[in-house]
């Protein structure tokens, strides 16, 4: 690891925030090692701070997300079942619907997503100030990863082992029940009876 | 093939974006070659701004900064000026309460009607920050930090909003099922474009150009929006209502038995270079492959260009050209959208470390959150069809400030 500190003004509210931040980086006697350990704590932060926030919006919205989901949900069991039928003409009206349908959900996921997220795009912005110039030459490529790359990488592997360990959590069964109490999602379509959006 | 002529929007959508495409490879290949590693270890011009650090190891940015006149006239940076953009002295800036109300503007947009959101956040760093106008000084006194500043935009654009669709589109693709062929097709496309684009315009690119094609992606929007609000487009959801309430009440009492044959989920049935097949619930569908591959690598390619778009138009665009249901193309199309996004994102930031600010992303995100909030409590009390009409009128400005602003040099509509 190449490392070569450079004196940036931190805004006010690093800070006030680095001391704590930077306890993760040195708690072995290895540069090397203590970068990726002081990152993977910095992950598991960011993490833990976007599951917060991400539930929050989440609950604030379930209501308009259980019915803009069921809606979807009914009209992709419709064409399904159009489908079976072999009615064309019924089972284009309505994709055509669920397609609309759909769009409102993923735009709506896309905005919610901004909750998950922001603390781990505030995380990097405080490595640029501390790692600005960090770098990890990459053996046989020629190429160096960054302080963003290395941030990357252990948020992708600690999201993915999350994933995992959430579901199982008495804590994470609850949340989820609390949030897919709705009408059904499109992973239940073509799983159950067709039934009448309710009025 | 014929589905695909009939849906004009697409077409023209695509056309237009084949356009753009086009014309960033043909000016990538005409710009000017980047200055020689050698230029680096010359002196700083006179009156150039004198890095922090060492000659020997800058970033782009300090090494572009670098080559700057020093001074307070337009195109110049007074190393003694407040810090802003990106920490560039007299780089405009903003109290951070001023990003998180764009956010929530954004959030509530993305919430209320969709698609526009994304527009509206480059928007906001295009015109409402100042970052153009900003980028646009250095024109003559450093094009390299112009065409650095344009990156950085259309960056920014990319973290606010493709690293957000990822999580939505990684839910979707676990609830979906897949039809591995057409999810290829539209990550192969998709992946040439996430590595083309990059190369040919990253460093190259001036901010103008930029705000020229958003203008023109802008238009594009504008264009489906107001057709969706126009008696012909509201009277094709209220035909496919209509059809679809009379096939539940005809088939409301009857259960559908499913079959051995439906339960089979997605067959492939045919491998073709002209033609794929498969069967889903006893149906066969089919389509030419070069239309996913076009289509992964338009739509990344618009994504990768300008920072905005890209996942929202995969599903329109597979349930027209193949008319597949729309609970096979939500998983396939969140394939191709993860792996678009993944090449994007790891092009841009990590190989070719384009520099962003991140603390305006972070802020931007808070604000979006709670615009996401917002956008269901006012869904109740403002019709749909009369949020788009506002916005078509909001995106016809927008267009058309930016397309002058871009192609002719000047806005002639103010505030852009």
């Amino acid at each position: 690891m190449i490392l070569r500190s450079l004196s940036l003004e931190m805004p006010w509210i690093f800070l006030v925030l680095d001391p704590h931040l930077i306890w993760g980086y040195r708690l072995t006697g290895h540069a090397t090692l203590n970068f990726i350990l002081g990152t993977a704590v910095l992950v598991a932060f960011s993490l833990l701070l976007g599951e917060i926030s991400s539930f929050l919006a989440s609950w604030a919205v379930r209501k308009y997300v259980d019915r803009i989901q069921g809606e979807a949900s009914h009209y992709v069991k419709l064409s399904m079942n159009a489908l079976a039928a072999g009615d064309r003409e019924a089972y284009e009206a309505a994709n055509h619907l669920a397609n609309e349908a759909f769009g409102k959900t993923f735009f709506l996921q896309v905005a919610q997503s901004g909750a998950f997220f922001w603390p781990a795009v505030l995380a990097l912005a405080w490595m640029q100030y501390r790692f600005f110039e960090i770098e990890f030459p990459l053996p046989f490529l020629g190429v160096s990863l960054g302080f963003i790359g290395v941030f990357i990488l252990i948020y992708i592997l600690a999201y993915l082992g999350w994933k995992r360990v959430k579901g199982r959590l008495p804590l994470g069964r609850r949340v989820r029940e609390t949030l897919n109490s709705g009408q059904g999602t499109l992973l239940e379509a073509g799983q159950e009876k067709p039934t009448p959006l309710n009025p | 093939m014929r589905k695909f002529w009939k849906n004009w929007k697409l077409l023209i959508l695509c056309l237009l974006a084949t356009m753009v495409l086009g014309a960033t490879m043909a000016y990538g290949q005409s710009a000017p070659k980047p200055a020689a590693p050698e230029a680096a270890k010359t002196a700083p011009a006179p009156g150039a701004v004198q890095p922090a650090v060492p000659a020997a190891k800058m970033s782009k940015l300090q090494a572009a900064i670098a080559k700057t006149p020093e001074g307070t006239g337009p195109g110049m940076i007074h190393p003694g000026a407040p810090k802003g953009f990106m920490g560039i002295p007299g780089a405009p800036h903003h109290f951070f309460l001023f990003y998180i109300l764009w956010g929530v503007w954004v959030g509530w947009i993305f919430s209320s009607v969709g698609a526009f959101g994304g527009i509206m956040a480059g928007v906001g760093h295009i015109s409402v920050f100042g970052l153009s106008d900003y980028a646009s000084s250095f024109k003559k006194t450093n094009p390299f930090l112009n065409k650095m500043l344009t990156d950085s935009i259309r960056t920014s654009n990319q973290y606010l909003v493709g690293l957000s669709a990822l999580i939505s589109s990684f839910t979707y693709y676990r609830m979906g099922r897949l039809v591995l062929p057409l999810g290829l097709c539209l990550a192969v496309g998709g992946v040439l474009a996430g590595y083309l684009v990059p190369l040919l315009t990253v460093g190259k690119m001036d901010v103008s150009l930029y705000v020229g094609f958003f203008g023109i992606i802008v238009f594009a929007v504008a264009f489906v929006l107001f057709y969706e609000t126009t008696p012909g487009g509201q009277a094709k959801k209220k035909a496919a209502k209509a059809a679809a309430k009379a096939f539940e009440e005809a088939h409301i009492k009857k259960s559908t038995q499913v079959s051995a044959e439906h339960a089979k989920g997605v067959q492939v049935t045919h491998w073709g270079l002209s033609r794929i097949a498969f069967t889903f619930y006893g149906q066969e569908f089919s389509f030419n492959p070069i239309w996913p591959l076009l289509g992964g690598f338009v739509i990344n390619g618009i994504s990768a260009l300008i920072g905005v778009g890209g996942g929202f138009l995969y599903v329109p665009f597979l349930t027209s050209v193949a008319g597949l249901p729309m609970f096979i193309v939500a998983g396939t199309s969140a394939l191709a959208v993860l792996v678009g996004m993944i090449v994007n994102i790891f092009n841009m930031m990590v190989v070719r470390q384009v520099p962003v600010d991140f603390i305006l992303i972070s802020t931007e995100l808070i604000g979006i959150a709670i615009g996401s909030v917002l956008g269901p409590v006012t869904s109740k009390k403002i019709p749909e069809v009369w949020l788009k009409r506002i916005f078509v009128v909001l995106a016809i400005y927008v267009g058309v400030g930016y397309l002058t602003k871009g192609f002719m040099g000047k806005s002639i509509l103010p505030g852009m």
